[in-house]
Parts: C-alpha cells; structure tokens; sequence
C-alpha cells in the first residue's frame, strides 16, 4: 500500500512544484496588469473613499465629493494601480479659494509629502493666471500652461469643471469643460521619454479643492484620436513636440501672494490670547485676526496667542490656512474665550498653522483649549459617536483624553486601527464640556483621519495574545505528549514482538531437542538390562536432567510471552503464574493487597511481574518451600512487591550472583525501582521491590510530570543495552 | 505375556522436529504392546500414512509448519478414520487444549511428561478412554466458559494483530469500516479486555492466534 502511495505522491508534489511557479506567474500577471481593475468609479457619494491615500492635506467625505480644505500646497490624495499604463482619468473638479489650482494626477508613483515631489503628470485649473495647466512632476516641474477664454469668466472658486486627462503611450492631452458654458480648452502634448506607467491621485495647490464624480478607464488608441478629433472640431490644436522647460520653475505662482494682501477696512485688532481679560459683565465687541484652524463642527481661529472659536458665525466659505479676521461680541471663557453673533471676514489664503507638540499633561491644563496641538497617546477604545463621527479614546501616562473625527473616510483606519496601539495626532484641544461631556480632560478635534498616525502597534503581549500562546503551548504539549506515548507504545509493542519471535524460535529448537533427548534416554535405558543398576540410576539421572531442561525452557518460554497486564491484575497475575509453577504440588501460594489498588504505567507493571515471576520461579525451583506469599502495598507514590518464602533460603554472600537475582536487578534499574533480597540458609527468602510511581497526573501538576516523563525517557534511551539483556534472559 | 504384533497398540507419530521424532520413535519402540508404524514430519504425510496403513493411535504435535496439529485433526476427522489422537506439545495454552479437544483429540499430552505417564496415556486412549491430565483439564473448563470467537472475528483478530486499522480490515475483507468496529468490539467484550492492543495481546498469549514469523 505505502508502495503505491510514493509514486502517488511524488506525482503530487510535481504537480504542485509545476503548478506553484504557475500560480505565482500568473498572480504576478494579475496584480501587474495594466488594466487591473479597470474601470474605476469613486464611491464618494457613498460615503466611502478608503482606497485613496492622502499625502497632505485634510481630505475628507462631504455631500458625495471629496474635500480638501487646506491651504496645503502640494496636497495629493492617490489611488489605483502602479502598472496602469494606458487610460483616462476625469472628474468634476471645483477650487475652494482664489490663487492656487486643483486638479487631476495620471500615472504618478514615487510620491512624497510636499508639492513636487512625485513622478507623473497633473492637469489642472489655475485661478491666478486662468489657466489649464499641464506639466510632469519628477520632484521638479516641466509645465505646458494655456489660458482659458477670459470671456468665459476665468476660473473661479466654488464653481466645477470638468476635467479629462488622458494618456497614450507618449500622448497626454488633457482637457477642461465649463458645463454651464459648455465651453473646452484642451492642451496635448506628445513627449519623448516619458513616464510610462502609475497610479492616479487628485492633487490641490494652496486653494484646497473638492472632487466628484472620479472615473479611470482603460484608454485605446481609438480613445485617443477620438478626443484629439474633438478637440480639433473647437480648435486648432498643434500637438506640442514634447514639454518644454517653462519660463517658471515651479508649479508656485511667480507673484505671490502679495496682491491680494491689502488688509480690510478694519484697523485695530487684538491678539485672541487678550480676549480672556474682558470682564464677563458687560457685553464687550472686539476684532482679531488669526488663522482658521478648524472649520467643522465649529470655526476655530487661531494666532500666535492662542484660539477662540466662533460658533455660528456669519462667514465665506473658509478653509482651513485661511487668514480671516473676525469681529463679535467676546464671551470670555476660563481657558479660551468665544466671538459670539461674529461675522467673519476672509482676509488672504496662507499656510496651515503648524501644530505644536505637548504632552496630554500639558493639554489638560487647559492652557492650549481652542490651539492647534500635536500629541501622543495610547488608544484605549474606539466607538461611532454622533453625526457621524469617530470617538475615540486615549490614554497618555495618567491622563485620559478623547478624539473626535467626522467619518468620512475614516472607516477603514477606524477598522484597522487596533486597541492599545500608539499613536500621533494632531488637533485642535477643547476643553468645553459640550465635547468633554465631564469624562475627560480636554478632548482633541482632528479635522481628518489623515491627522492620525500610528507610531506603534499594540504590544504583541496582550491578555488575548497571551491566552493564545498558553493553549497554543498546551494544545503542544498535549500533542508531544501524545506522540510520545505513542512512541512508547510502538516500542513496548516491538519487544513485545520480539520476545514473541524469540520464544517462537526457542520452542522450536532448544525446547524440542530436550524433549526429544528425553525420550532417547528413555529408550536407551528400555533396552539396557536389569542387572545393571548403575547405568540405570545414570540413565535415570540423564533423563531427568534433559525433562528439567525442557521445563526450564518452556518456563523461559512462558517469560517472553507477553503478559499483557492491567496493574489491576498485576497480583491475579502473579497467583495465576505461581499456581501454574506449583501444580501438583502442596506448595500453598498467598496473596495479599494493601492500599488503593491505582493504575500504573505499562513498564511499571511489566516489570513487576517479571520480577515477581523470577522470584517466584527461583523459589519453586531452589528453595523447595512450603508456602509462598505474593503481596503488593500501593503507598502514596510508590507501590511495593513483596515474595517470600519459608524455603531452604540461601547464604547471601554465596549465591547473591545466581538465581537470576543480577536478571531482577537490572530489571529494577529499568524503572529506578529498588530490590532487597534477605536469604539465611534454613530460614526462607525475602524479595522486596519498591518502584516509585508518577504522582497523580492533575491540571496544576501536569508539567511537572510531562518534565519527568521527558528526562526519564531519556536516562532510559541512554542505557537501552542492559534493557534488552533483561528482555531476552529466561 | 507378549502379545503377538496383530494385538499391538500401532502408533504413528507425527513431529516436525527429528530429535523428538527419534526419541520418540525408539522410546516407545522398546515399550512391550506398542508398535511405532512410522514418524512422519507433516500433516499431510500423516494422512497418506493413516490411509495406507491401519493404525490405532496417533502422537500429534499440534505446531508444525504447513498443515498444524489442529488441521490435521479436522482432516483425520472427516475422513472418518477410527484412529485415535493423543495431542503431544509443549504447547499449554488454554486455547490449544480447547481446540484440541473440540477437533476430536482423546487425549492431550505435554511432551516432558514421564514415559510411565505416557505409556497409561496411550494404552488408556487406545482402549477407548479419554486421557487428559487434571491440570490441563482443569485449564479446559476454564476455556469452556468463555464464549467462542466466530470466524470472521478471528480473521479480523488476526489483521489487528498485524497492526492494521480499521479502515484497512475494512478494505482488505471489503467491509465497511462500521462494521469491522462493530467485530472488533465483540472480540474486545468476548476476550474480556479493555482495548484492542490487549485484544491482540490477549489473543497472542492464549493462542487463539499465531503470530507469522
């Protein structure tokens, strides 16, 4: 059977050593495929963006599109394959804020934070000069600029286009619609090294953005010619040999902000941190300026002395780096003060504020309440709050505190997220009880999922991963402890066959030919005459001698036949074996048992059966007794087997290295028991053994005894010699 | 008072060791009344022999390579002889003597028995007694009480023996391995032990079954 199972096998393993490097070849293929994949619609109206991953900027889910509302420069948010090659990405694209662009990244990889710092093409909108702007990004900036029809308004916040960008081969033509107008500008480009393949991403340059409608579709030639065809229906359109170094390095707009930084009409303001030092009596109007640093749920703005949100407040559409300045009624507070019934004026767009770095200790203070601040904690627990948001809960050292985000995007981190990991974040702290709900300090406003970053998993020795290595360390142990029994078995089941075989072997020649001499002698002394006595009583003796040889080789005989023991039926064993020796006799056999009889192991009870056996035999054939007495004494951890006799005895000094008592001892080393034999001639013969029994097995106990059971075996597979000379002596 | 050779006991002796085969052949050659017809090895010589020649009485060892005593026994049995069969082993197992006597022996001997012993055995058997010595009687009823494998247990008992398991019996005797537990279980309950290792064990040491060398 294991015969024809080899090659069985063998043809297995060869089909799987054909078919892995197959299937590795072919899952390569797949995930390689220029198309895979392919067509790609965003689920933004779904509420779901968790195949996007954002470089910069605070990208989140509003009124199915994306938004991006930082003034972020360079802000990218990626997806798709690395091995797209060939196709088209569009999308509605609209600007959240005058002097930046927005638009769309073709097959981009390499990227990085900040605002060249990718390797692909990006197409986009640009407010300051009105311009469709193409170029390649290799963490610098090749651009091909076209200004839009200025009769159609220039490009405007708050207002979509569409957007189409394509890519075939060295081919990327790019084009914008106004839909209300329905009018298209297009720029095509044909390039001689260029980037052959990557993924796509939205990118926003300083205005911030918002983004719907995403499609990616496999493009052919066909597609291509297509739109070159329609373009050239509206106009003339050369295709330009390739990108040329522009006039302007950077896709950073030459001139600046500057322009727009005309201050409004408002002369004085004040530095926010002063707000607290208004008197809570009287009502009081103040004007600051500062930064916004949060927008939803609440409008923070922020300048160098601290935060003050302003809640309901009349205002543009902001985002977050825009420079505004408030004027409102000052509700001050105890850490932070508030601009009541504000109206809010956008001043200019600027970078984000940068957050800065405390401690959850310092956070609680109160003294950064309405500041934007970056920290670490521990996360200790996570929920769905309200408004579809994300709480979640932080320890640091011995402060508690609490982050709250909108959804939006945030499913998949709030997924993958584990418990007890260690985390960065940046936020705004708030110390009003409206967010706090009195359970925490301050709680942490994050703007996105994107201002959390995991430093650290959860430590590998948590209480589940630990109950996990302890039953995984006890299914092994069972399991080792299985086999070895199972060893052990295999092997007490080989001696087994081989005293078998050997007693076969000796039955067919040592016990026949005595049996056989016998019968000769008999005959021999039949045909000697009568009157010669003294060949008789030889004769006589001969034949005796030859019937006591083939008794002693079939009791050698009865010795390897296996006995096959419960420790149960060590002692009935013992008064059967004894019984059988004495027949016909008036030899009278007691056997006595004290203590609980308990189950003891195999090697144990074989052992003492043998030993019982011998002394036993030894006293049937030597001491020529009266009685014999068998008893066996179960103590707590050790069981005793007592043989006596009221024989001839012997005299110990003499005959301690027959009678087969060398035999009994190093049966007794085999199970580190110990043998007492007490002889005087005339006075009887006692065998004692005392064998110690494993302790009772329990749950709390069981290494032990697994450790014992381990280094016995071992002590046992370091003498396995003198072990087969006991096996195979009669 | 020595009868003529017609009134003569006429043993055949069947053994497949030779120094017992001699011994045995002149031992009782020179006993008065017995005439040894011949000494044959196998079982199947014995029965060419008892269909050639009259005899009385047959010494039958019952382990012997090819045909065994038992086998023989059956054979002689069915062929309807009158010879009668004194089982002569070394062998003392309860289930030797229990098939001994169930296969039809009148009397059961072990081979270090004193040649007086012998000599009453077989004028005792050949004179129409049965001679079994109290011991292995003794031994016999012990047997007796115990119920009887069927055969198909036995034949199950053997491939457990060799260490198969159930699955293997079961496609080996082309039975469903639901049944072979169900064998196995009624051997371990007929045995009277605990698992099936001991079954085979069991069965080893009383002879039920042989081990194949």
């Amino acid at each position: 059977m294991i015969a024809r199972k080899q090659p069985y096998f063998r043809r297995l393993t060869l089909a799987a050593v054909g078919i892995l490097p197959l299937a590795v070849f072919a899952l390569g293929l797949y995930f390689h495929h220029p198309t895979r994949g392919l067509p790609y619609h965003d689920s933004f109206a779904n509420g779901k963006a968790d195949e996007w991953t954002a470089l910069g900027g605070t990208w989140d889910l509003i009124t199915g599109a994306i938004r991006n509302d930082s003034d972020e420069r360079g802000a990218k948010l990626l997806a798709g394959s690395g091995y797209w090659r060939n196709y088209s990405i569009e999308a509605d694209v609209m600007l959240l804020g005058p002097e930046g662009d927005a638009g769309l990244i073709l097959r981009s990889s390499d990227e990085e934070e900040g605002v060249d710092s990718y390797r692909g093409y990006y197409a986009g909108l640009r407010s300051l000069d009105n311009s469709l702007v193409l170029g390649r990004a290799d963490h610098e900036w090749l651009e091909e600029a076209k200004k839009l029809d200025l009769a159609q308004g220039g490009i405007n916040a708050f207002q979509w286009y569409h957007l189409k960008l394509l890519a075939y081969d060295c081919q990327i033509v790019v084009k914008a619609t106004v839909p209300s107008q329905g009018s298209v500008t297009s720029i095509a480009v044909k390039e001689k090294d260029c980037i052959k393949s990557g993924r796509v991403g939205l990118r926003s340059y300083s205005s911030g953005g918002v983004w719907k409608n995403v499609v990616v579709r496999a493009a052919a030639r066909k597609d291509l010619v297509a739109m070159l065809e329609t373009l050239s229906q509206k106009e003339p359109v050369s295709v330009q040999p390739s990108i040329q170094k522009p006039a302007f390095l950077g896709s950073e707009p030459a001139t600046g902000n500057e322009r727009q930084r005309t201050p409004g009409s408002s002369t004085s303001f004040q530095p926010i941190g002063s707000l607290r030092l208004f008197p809570f009596s009287n009502t009081q109007f103040a004007t600051v300026r500062g930064v916004v640093i949060l927008t939803s749920p609440t409008l923070i703005v922020q300048d160098t002395t601290g935060g003050v949100s302003v809640p309901d407040a009349a205002q543009p559409p902001l985002k977050i780096g825009d420079e505004v300045e408030v004027y409102g009624r000052v509700h001050p507070g105890d850490f932070s003060s508030t601009l009541e019934d504000a109206t809010v004026r956008l001043l200019w767009a600027r970078s984000p504020m940068p957050a800065l770095s405390v401690t959850a200790s310092q956070a609680a203070t109160g003294a950064f309440d309405a500041n934007f601040i970056e920290l670490e904690g521990h996360l200790r627990g996570k929920h769905y709050g309200p408004d579809n948001t994300l709480v979640l809960d932080f320890d640091a050292g011995p402060e508690a505190f609490r982050a709250i985000v909108n959804r939006g995007r945030g499913d998949f981190f709030f997924n993958e997220v584990k418990l007890n990991s260690q985390l960065r974040l940046r936020g705004i702290c708030v110390v009003d009880s409206r967010y706090t709900q009195n359970l925490t300090p301050f709680v942490l406003l994050l703007r996105s999922v994107d201002d959390m970053k995991v430093l650290a998993g959860p430590p590998w020795w948590n209480a589940r991963h630990l109950i996990a290595v302890v039953i995984g360390i006890l299914i092994l142990a069972l399991v080792i402890n299985f086999l070895y029994s199972r060893v052990e078995h295999w092997r007490l089941r080989a001696v087994a066959d081989e005293r078998e075989r050997l007693a076969h072997e000796m039955h067919d020649t040592l016990a026949q030919s005595f049996a056989g001499i016998g019968f000769q002698l008999e005959a021999i002394r039949n045909g000697v005459p009568g009157n010669l006595p003294v060949v008789h009583r030889q004769l006589d003796l001969a034949s005796d001698l030859a019937r006591h040889s083939h008794e002693e080789a079939r009791r050698s005989i009865a010795t390897l036949r296996p006995p096959s023991l419960q420790s149960g039926e060590l002692l009935t064993a013992l008064k059967r074996c004894a019984l059988r020796m004495v027949e016909g006799g008036t030899v009278q056999v007691v056997t006595s048992c004290f203590g609980d009889v308990r189950a003891m192991p195999l090697r144990i009870t074989d052992t003492l059966y043998r030993i019982g056996q011998e002394a036993i035999a030894n006293s049937v054939r030597h001491a020529h007794p009266t009685a014999i007495s068998v008893s066996l004494d179960y103590q707590k951890n050790r069981v005793r087997l007592l043989v006596t006799d009221n024989g001839v005895g012997f005299r110990q000094e003499e005959d301690l290295r027959g009678f087969g008592i060398q035999g009994m001892r190093r049966r007794a080393a085999g199970i580190f028991a110990t043998l007492q034999v007490v002889s005087a001639p005339g006075d009887g013969t006692l065998v004692e053994i005392t064998a110690c029994l494993p302790p009772h097995v329990t749950v709390l106990s069981w290494p032990h005894f697994f450790w014992k059971n381990l280094t016995e075996h071992q002590t046992n597979a370091q003498e396995p010699r003198g072990q087969h000379q006991n096996s195979y002596r009669g | 008072m020595l009868k003529n050779p017609g009134d003569s006991i006429k043993i055949l002796i069947v053994d497949d060791h030779p120094v017992v085969r001699t011994g045995l052949t002149n031992m009782l050659g020179t006993q008065s009344g017995f005439h040894v017809i011949g000494a044959v090895a196998t079982g199947q010589e014995a029965i060419e022999a008892l269909k050639a020649h009259s005899i009385d009485l047959l010494l039958l060892d019952l382990r012997m390579p090819g045909m065994n005593g038992i086998e023989t026994l059956h054979a002689i049995k069915k062929l309807g002889l009158r010879t009668r069969v004194i089982v002569l082993t070394s062998f003392e197992t309860d289930e030797d003597i229990y098939r001994a006597v169930h296969a039809g022996a009148e009397g059961y001997l072990l081979k270090n028995t004193s040649q007086v012993e012998m000599v009453d055995a077989i004028r005792a058997v050949s004179a129409g007694n049965r001679y079994i010595p109290r011991h292995i009687a003794s031994r016999l009823t012990e047997r007796m009480m115990r119920s009887d494998l069927t055969t198909r247990e036995l034949e199950i008992l053997k491939m457990l023996a060799k260490g198969l398991t159930n699955k293997q019996i079961g496609r080996a005797l082309e039975i469903s391995s639901n049944t072979v537990r169900n064998h196995v279980n009624s051997v371990i309950e007929k045995l009277e032990v605990s698992d099936r290792t001991e079954a085979a064990t069991t069965a080893i040491q009383r002879g039920i079954i042989e081990v194949d060398e």
